[in-house]
């Protein structure tokens, strides 16, 4: 009976796979192992200080802005805390560390430093244990985070908020003080009720965005050989070791296939015992491509949206706007009502409207009834992911080239106190070039809906094996990019 | 203990500059006056304006600073929101620009008794003429006032 069982197996295999492998299967994307070709950075990322080390600078430039927004000058663009911040950092976020270094930023941030101090009471060293869940000792309440609130809704709805106020938000150094004020408290707070890092997954607005955008990045960190993890019995990685903490993000290495949550803290490289984590680098723009819930969808909406009002709001011409969201001077609030009240709208219902009519419409032209409409509106999303990410890159570069001078300024007089450390003080604003804004931000868009499509057309080859009706589900949803991107050109070159 | 230095230190540092370093900048026995222009009320004020207190906090006008015949004065002038300008006529001295968020020095001998007005010399906001306040300077003869 078993060479009949098994050739009716392999009969059923191969008919299943006619079936529901796609005709034209994209292939598989390089990649290039870092730690294999520089040991020696494998070496660096091991060292149990590794972390507190590139924390150490940004901890303390971070004690000096919150100092600079509560007691230095008001006037935002001669404080430090503005100027690194909101111009600086900033543009270097999203337009160097997200692209290039997928969520970098995490391993070096310093709001979770002191929550993982009174998680772990230990900067550097690990302490084994038994946790539960982990095989670490960690202090605190360590409960779980509600399932219920196990997505990025909060991440979503706290960026929403604070970009509502964003005019003051990066105009004035105490509302910044303040807000990352509050954003150590929360993470300190919950860090002793919650288990590992919950607030980076699950509340710290500027993960939501991380999360989301590192799917485009040109690194991942991932494990050399899955079938390793498999056999694997410690599960090291995410249940920590005597040589690493438990993974601050609760991800098992095994399963990791994109990079939104991963905070790249390189603790399970640290604690792995068959070291079989490396850092890769993979094609930029369509490496992860898969969005897996509504909430990674809308986030996908609202930053793509926020781009667009934030370009409106602080590049555009129209000064009536920028007093609609300037509440504390201009105090009109019926117009901050109006601006609020729009910028919620088209965010949260007027643009992701428009995404589920492309998509629906796209099932319609393809006659997709065998896809669900769910299913579609998830995966083609993914096309918002790159596209915002170059929106936002195109909105901040100009940022950087007008009002770069300020950083010179401002490094000699940190706090706008009279100082001149470095004899740069009064050096005046000059915009770099500010006649290349627009040709610098049109191709950067161009991109964007390159690798928009691009992206599109990876998750559509994945669905629609018929090449006929995958094309034709493409149109819809392809016409809405082209769409956004000709808004942004117009807002952009004019 | 690197961390708890640095809580510390940075603080100890700024204050040391505040409290000591910028005192010496100066002759010994300058008298430093800090002056800064608020817009908003039209107010020179010198109580110190930060992020902490600018938004709710309306601050004291200094609409007269006393001062001693002989002193070395220093003023150290800053504008907390838009382009200030200031001037005591008596003396011929400015109008200097002090731009937001810029420090301006600018210095002059007591060396008469009298009352010198200083006042900001361009129409800066809707409370302009507000911005205006006196140094009384005391001693000497009478006769040889201002």
């Amino acid at each position: 009976m078993a060479p009949v069982v098994a050739l009716r197996g392999e009969v059923m295999a191969k008919l299943t796979s006619q079936v529901t492998a796609p005709v034209e299967v994209p292939p598989q994307a390089w990649r290039f192992d870092v730690f294999a070709r520089w040991p020696r950075l494998k070496r660096l990322v091991q060292m149990r200080s590794f972390q507190f080390l590139v924390i150490v600078p940004n901890l303390l430039l971070f004690y000096l802005f919150l100092i600079a927004g509560l007691f230095g000058t008001p006037v935002g663009n001669k404080n430090i805390i503005i100027v690194f911040v909101w111009i600086l950092w900033w543009v270097v976020l999203i337009a160097l560390m997200v692209p290039f270094g997928s969520r970098v930023w995490c391993t070096m941030c310093p709001l979770p430093f002191f929550g993982d101090w009174l998680q772990r009471r230990a900067v550097v060293k690990v302490r084994p244990g038994k946790s539960p869940g982990t095989a670490n000792t960690f202090f605190g309440l360590h409960k779980r985070w509600p399932k219920s609130l196990s997505n990025i809704w909060l991440q979503n709805f706290g960026f929403l908020l604070l970009a509502t106020f964003s005019a003051l938000l990066v105009t004035r150094p105490i509302v910044s003080a303040m807000v990352f004020g509050l954003l150590i408290l929360i993470a300190a707070i919950m860090a002793l009720v919650y288990r590992l890092r919950t607030f980076c997954n699950y509340v710290c607005p500027i993960s939501g965005f991380l999360s989301l955008y590192s799917m485009t990045s040109a690194v991942e960190l991932r494990s050399v050989d899955k079938e390793e993890c498999l056999k694997c019995k410690s599960k090291a990685c995410i249940r920590g070791s005597d040589k690493g903490w438990a993974c601050p993000w609760n991800i098992y290495m095994g399963k990791l296939d994109r990079n939104n949550y991963c905070g790249l803290c390189f603790e399970c490289v640290k604690s792995c015992p068959n070291d079989n984590i490396s850092l890769f680098v993979r094609p930029f723009g369509t490496s992860d491509v898969v969005l897996r819930g509504y909430d990674e969808v809308w986030k996908a909406c609202i930053m793509l949206v926020l781009a667009l009002t934030y370009s409106v709001m602080l590049l555009g011409p129209w000064g009536r706007f920028k007093d609609w969201a300037n509440i504390s001077e201009a105090h009109d609030w019926s117009g901050f009502g109006l601006f609020a009240t729009g910028q919620a709208l088209l965010a949260l219902v007027i643009f992701p409207g428009l995404y589920y009519l492309s998509i629906r419409l796209a099932k319609w032209y393809a006659r997709a009834d065998a896809v669900p409409t769910k299913e579609l509106f998830l995966k083609y999303a993914y096309m918002l992911v790159p596209m915002g990410l170059l929106a936002w890159i195109a909105f901040s570069v100009p940022l950087l080239m007008v009002n770069g001078s300020y950083i010179i300024s401002v490094i000699s007089d940190p706090l706008g106190w009279g100082m001149d450390l470095f004899h740069t003080a009064d050096f005046p604003w000059k915009p770099l070039r500010p006649e290349w804004v627009p040709f610098v931000q049109a191709p950067i868009l161009l991109a964007g809906l390159y690798f928009g499509l691009k992206g599109l057309h990876k998750v559509g080859c994945q669905l629609f094996p018929d090449a006929a009706q995958r094309h034709r589900s493409l149109v819809p949803p392809a016409v809405l990019l082209l769409g956004v991107t000709a808004v942004f050109l117009k807002l952009f070159v004019g | 203990m690197a961390v708890i230095l640095v809580l510390l230190g940075l603080p100890l540092l700024l204050w040391y500059w505040r409290s000591d370093a910028l005192v010496h900048r100066y002759p010994p026995g300058t008298k430093i006056i800090n002056l800064t222009a608020i817009a908003h009320g039209g107010i020179w004020t010198r109580e110190e304006i930060a992020g902490l207190n600018y938004w709710w906090k309306k601050p004291t006008r200094a609409t007269e600073i006393p001062l001693n015949e002989g002193d070395h004065v220093v003023v150290r002038l800053h504008s907390v929101d838009v382009l200030h300008s200031f001037a005591i006529p008596l003396l011929h001295l400015g109008p200097v620009d002090v731009p937001a968020g810029h420090t301006v020095e600018v210095k002059f001998n007591a060396d008469r008794p009298g009352v010198l007005t200083f006042l900001c010399w361009q129409v800066c906001s809707p409370d302009h003429p507000g911005l205006h306040g006196r140094f009384l300077v005391k001693g000497g003869e009478p006769e040889e006032s201002w």
